[in-house]
């Protein structure tokens, strides 16, 4: 992982992009852009979600433009080789030798693990695996890199066991464990808990100190703002400038939330509950007290796999607590952390009006809702086409359709850019408004600030 | 809590596949008889006893009736009649056909059920890594073998999604058929899309390798058990021929 930082002056990835259109668009998604990515540095490029981001880092990790089929006009020069590109001559890229020098991280880290592995050590040797790397090298880096990123208790789980934020840091270990020049990574800290994001900042810094080149590919500068070496802004398909100072000015409104009345309604009340999935020999909440009066947002934090995820599912009916008592008034309605989940159907309209009867007056506010949502213009949009802010919220109005009492949301930021945000704070205030409830699970600590009237933390 | 066999997957292999084609030849039903009650012997104490007898009762039982069906009941043989029933009729050489048909095809389901249950996965995708095979193979097997528990448990999320909007919660066999119709749509699409967006960072992460691999995993084996799977092999091809002389011998 040594590289000499003496060799800053040398570009390991540069990118002079005329154009970049996909396959059956007219319109080209990336147009004039200039990057060059030097050792040891941070860049990062915001951009709102449906910018082109993903697009960008995709092409950087030489995943696009699909062989015959997308077009780019442009150079791509990686380490010492340039590859042309033109309407006339597309060369097809090897992907795994251009991953020896540039590795992405997708949005979602999950896609990024095999899935054909059996321990989270084995999926971080991987790529060694196939490299031929012998055995024991392939323990002692495994070693040392569990030892960094504190991942030692999670080396013999199965991948498929592990929370959002967990799978996200396994995703990222495995990425770097290949060592690659470059790193390309897309919304690195989404859903991660503030113990996640210190361990991914430390590596951040220590890949840095060691001469990777980082690219961080986010919806909101935060807290990059302060490490970044460059900074740019994605938008109507070309990158912008922006400086520090701009970003590092106080923003956003203070929260303004109205208090909850002493004696308003209790519409949930967990007694001593105690939640395990089925086959699991422990289980995951023990002895939760939890109370929550209408026009109140609760807030559950604590760090990954804590179990905010269960309560949610627990309080939607999904799994029965095996001690303990859960009393509830009305209809809880629950937006899932992962959208693909949630949606089934190939137009926006016939997911929000999915499962209810045709002479349903819930019907009628199908339109009411995509409209609340800024959803209306793609009623007629395959949900799976959607940049991921949009599908967010489309499987936020399947939750809203239904007008639940209570309102639950797992880690709802997750892939929303702010004007996004700024639809899920005003249903939220909605739901309060109309003597409704709210329960989130979120690691974003200024969003649950800004709407929780009060936070539970789960151990 | 199932116990696991510490045998190379290979050794296990060779053996079932040694077992299965000389059970076969030798058609005794004594022989078949003992080797599935070794099989359930050896389930029971791995603890996949219950596993196994329902696997194959789901499919043994359908076969058994379906071989009595056609020898058993409807044969046209000119033995004498034990029972009939109008145009039914049960003969000794048709109840003596259709039992050992269904006792050789339940040597090979209990036999190929159990490895399915002792072999753990992960195990078998390791040998064929470190084996001399083209990587195409471990390639496919790993695909075929965890294609089916991930979209089961895509599935699952499926359906939770689907309950959460009050759909496909009905009960009993129209309940079923319901849920199995609003899912599979969305299953396929998922699982499309999902091995889609893999694909393509499976290929960036050298997969499959096309030169030298090497597993983290290691996979337990010693040249007894190398010694066996040979014998193994050479018995699954040549006890065959074997049997099959030596019975032709005998009957002249």
């Amino acid at each position: 992982m040594e590289r000499k930082l003496s060799e800053q002056s040398r570009a390991l990835l540069g990118l002079n992009l005329g154009s970049f259109t996909y396959l059956d668009s007219q319109d080209a998604v990336l147009h004039d852009i200039q990057l060059e990515v030097r050792p040891g540095t941070l860049t990062v490029i915001s951009g709102h979600s449906g910018s082109g981001k993903s697009t960008l880092g995709a092409i950087l990790a030489g995943l696009l433009p699909r062989h015959g089929m997308d077009e780019l006009a442009g150079t791509i020069q990686v380490g010492e080789t340039q590859i042309e590109f033109s309407s006339s001559s597309a060369p097809r890229v090897d992907v795994a030798q251009w991953a020896n020098h540039v590795g992405l991280l997708p949005q979602d880290a999950g896609h990024y693990l095999s899935g054909i592995r059996g321990t989270v050590a084995e999926e971080l040797a991987f790529s060694l695996e196939n490299a031929g790397v012998p055995r024991e090298l392939m323990h002692q880096r495994i070693a040392e890199l569990a030892h960094r990123l504190h991942l030692g208790k999670l080396l013999e789980r199965h991948p498929q066991q592990l929370s959002g934020g967990q799978e996200r840091l396994v995703a990222l270990a495995a990425l770097a464990m290949s060592e690659p020049e470059v790193l390309v990574l897309d919304e690195p800290l989404a859903g991660l808990d503030e113990q996640a994001k210190t361990v991914v900042s430390e590596m951040i810094n220590l890949l840095r100190a060691n001469g990777t080149a980082l690219v961080v590919l986010v919806d909101s500068v935060g807290i990059w703002a302060r490490d970044a070496t460059e900074l740019w802004q994605l938008s109507q398909g070309t990158l912008h400038s922006i400086s520090t100072e701009e970003l590092l000015q106080p923003s956003g409104q203070p929260a303004r939330r109205r208090p909850v009345d002493a004696d308003a309604r209790v519409l949930l009340n967990m007694d001593t509950v105690q939640l395990s999935y089925p086959g699991s020999t422990e289980p995951v909440v023990r002895n939760l007290h939890l109370q929550v009066r209408a026009g109140e947002c609760l807030g559950l934090a604590g760090a990954n796999g804590s179990g905010k995820t269960t309560v949610l599912k627990a309080i939607a009916g999904l799994i029965k607590p095996s001690s303990g008592t859960l009393n509830m008034s009305g209809e809880a309605g629950l937006l899932l952390q992962n959208s693909f989940d949630q949606l089934f159907e190939r137009t926006v309209l016939r997911e929000v009006s999915f499962g209810i009867p045709k002479k349903s007056g819930l019907r009628l506010r199908v339109p009411h809702v995509l409209a609340q949502l800024g959803l209306e213009s793609f009623a007629q949009t395959h949900p799976y086409e959607l940049p991921a802010s949009a599908r967010r919220l489309v499987a936020l109005a399947t939750v809203m359709i239904h007008e639940p009492q209570i309102l639950l949301l797992d880690e709802p930021t997750e892939a929303l850019d702010e004007a996004g945000e700024a639809k899920l704070r005003e249903t939220i205030a909605a739901v309060l408004e109309r003597g409704g409830a709210v329960i989130l699970s979120t690691h974003d600590e200024r969003f649950m600030e800004r709407v929780a009237h009060r936070v539970h933390l789960m151990k | 809590m199932p116990r696991t066999i510490k045998l190379h997957p290979f050794t296990i292999l060779a053996i079932a596949v040694a077992a299965i084609t000389m059970t076969t030849a030798a058609s005794l039903w004594w022989l078949s008889c003992t080797v599935i009650a070794l099989c359930l012997l050896i389930a029971g104490w791995a603890g996949h006893l219950k596993k196994l007898a329902v696997l194959n009762g789901a499919m043994l039982l359908p076969t058994f009736l379906s071989l009595l069906l056609i020898h058993g009941l409807i044969a046209r043989d000119p033995s004498p009649a034990i029972a009939h029933w109008g145009p039914l009729r049960v003969t000794v050489h048709g109840l003596e056909v259709a039992l050992s048909l269904g006792l050789r095809t339940a040597v090979l389901v209990v036999v190929g059920l159990l490895c399915g249950l002792l072999i753990d996965k992960h195990q078998l995708l390791a040998a064929i890594d470190l084996s001399p095979v083209p990587p195409q193979l471990g390639y496919l097997l790993a695909a075929t073998l965890f294609l089916l528990p991930q979209m089961a448990e895509k599935q699952r999320r499926i359906g939770e999604a689907q309950t959460l909007r009050n759909m496909g919660t009905g009960t009993g066999l129209a309940g079923w058929f319901q849920r199995m119709r609003l899912r599979a749509v969305p299953l396929v699409l998922a699982s499309m899309q999902d091995a889609q967006d893999r694909a393509v960072h499976l290929s960036a992460r050298g997969f499959p390798a096309t030169g030298t691999r090497t597993r983290l995993r290691t996979v337990p084996d010693s040249s007894a058990q190398r010694g066996i799977r040979w014998a193994a092999v050479i018995c699954a091809f040549l006890g065959p021929v074997l049997i099959l002389v030596l019975a032709r011998m005998g009957s002249h």
